[in-house]
């Protein structure tokens, strides 16, 4: 428990000194313990998201930096995207099956962010709504496939 | 609901129950029993009683343990949790440091040499200082004495959190050493990924198991050889040992079961002090 709250305040004073593009932590968003963590993301600038505005909410176990944490969109406006089901559930293998405890909160939000980027037609997973009516709520309890990488 | 509910049809495929949900629940119970069962790394006990593992008509594997047995008198088993070469080559080096403060002095410089490699390819700054910095701070307590016994030792490695430190902090230096040697390794690495993705898939993740190449980068980066002993159903009555790099005499020594390793001590006449329990 020490060595993931000495970690994710490390975490904390990074991102709020070097975001990366687009992306911003309002201290008032930050869950007790620092368990839980809500990002602020624009869509960036020549994407087919420009100007839009993003919310992702991360949730630390105590096993964090081991465990991955667990990351969805939340709020108003889900990226309509191949990868983000209408629930905000992401499908990114380092959000699981990948995820490596080098990676950190601000590794996670320029995947996201160069996943968006790159996308060339704005639609939902084929199995959108299946998947949103039957999935649990945590995201880490599903079994993802990942087929395509170049999204 | 809970997955292992009585209520559930015995064959049938039961459209209440979230499959990804019962799967993982099973997973996770499985890795609750094993973590209750075997301790990280385990206390030292003698090789024989490996054979109460297997039945005494097992003549394939009861022979190679009496092989085994010819050079290993003791061993140290540690958890299958996917981490086991990591944490048994880790463990079983430090162990070796603790009477050989030269050698400590050197890893030390090859520590923070690879920690600079790491950034210099581009991992993030502070989640490798981070590690490097509980890394080095064992390493220290060794240095200074504060860890001089093989069970203070084994404490340090029994404390999930330090532990996993130091098994993340070794999977980054194979990594990075995969990947500064880019060129030869592609050869290794079957199908289409690349050596980058083959790390990020299969060394830097916790809990994926290490294979011939792992062993290969970590042995060439830290310059500790290594013996492994093959204990499987193959012919022939004997185990097969392999060095990493090949034709070095090893400081330390692996016992390899299909899918685990565990730690093994040469006989005490052989390696002296160093072995008492």
């Amino acid at each position: 428990m020490a060595s993931m709250q000495k970690r994710l305040q490390k975490e904390l004073i990074a991102i709020q000194k070097e975001p990366p593009p687009g992306v911003s932590v309002n201290p008032a968003n930050i869950g007790p313990n620092l368990t839980q963590w809500i990002v602020d993301m624009e869509g960036a600038s020549g994407t087919l998201y420009e100007g839009e505005h993003f919310q992702l909410s991360f949730k630390f176990s105590p096993k964090y930096p081991f465990d991955s944490p667990e990351v969805t969109f939340i709020g108003s406006n889900i990226p309509i995207h191949p990868h983000v089901y209408s629930n905000g559930h992401i499908c990114l293998s380092i959000l699981s099956e990948d995820w490596s405890p080098a990676l950190s909160v601000i590794s996670v939000c320029l995947s996201i962010i160069s996943m968006l980027s790159s996308c060339k037609e704005k639609k939902r997973p084929p199995d959108n709504s299946l998947y949103v009516k039957t999935c649990s709520k945590n995201p880490k309890k599903t079994k993802w496939w990942y087929h395509d990488d170049n999204v | 609901m809970d997955p292992s509910s009585k209520d559930r049809p015995k064959d049938g495929w039961n459209p209440d129950l979230n499959q990804d949900e019962a799967i993982i629940a099973q997973e996770r119970l499985i890795e609750k029993e094993i973590a209750e069962k075997i301790c990280l790394i385990g206390a030292k006990c003698d090789l024989m009683r490996l054979s109460s593992e297997y039945p005494d008509d097992d003549n394939a594997f009861q022979e190679k343990i009496k092989d085994l047995r010819k050079r290993y008198q003791w061993m140290r088993k540690t958890r299958p949790d996917g981490n086991c070469f990591f944490r048994a080559f880790t463990f079983a080096y430090f162990e070796s440091l603790l009477q050989d403060e030269p050698e400590l002095t050197r890893f030390i410089t090859v520590a923070e040499k690879s920690k600079e490699e790491l950034i210099s390819l581009g991992f993030p700054n502070f989640t490798i200082e981070d590690f490097h910095e509980c890394f080095y701070g064992v390493l220290n307590r060794i240095k200074s004495g504060e860890i001089s016994t093989s069970e203070q030792l084994q404490a340090v490695f029994n404390d999930q959190g330090i532990s996993d430190y130091l098994v993340v902090f070794m999977r980054l230096v194979t990594s990075g050493h995969l990947r500064s040697n880019e060129e030869f390794f592609s050869n290794f690495i079957e199908g289409e990924k690349t050596v980058k993705e083959f790390c990020s898939h299969e060394v830097e993740p916790m809990y994926k198991e290490s294979d011939h190449i792992h062993i290969i980068a970590l042995t060439a980066a830290t310059k500790v050889p290594v013996c492994i002993n093959y204990l499987d159903r193959g012919q022939g009555g004997k185990v097969t040992v392999h060095n990493f790099p090949e034709g070095s005499s090893p400081r330390i020594h692996l016992l390899y079961r299909p899918g685990h390793y565990d730690i093994l001590y040469l006989d005490s006449i052989q390696n002296g002090a160093v072995n008492n329990v």
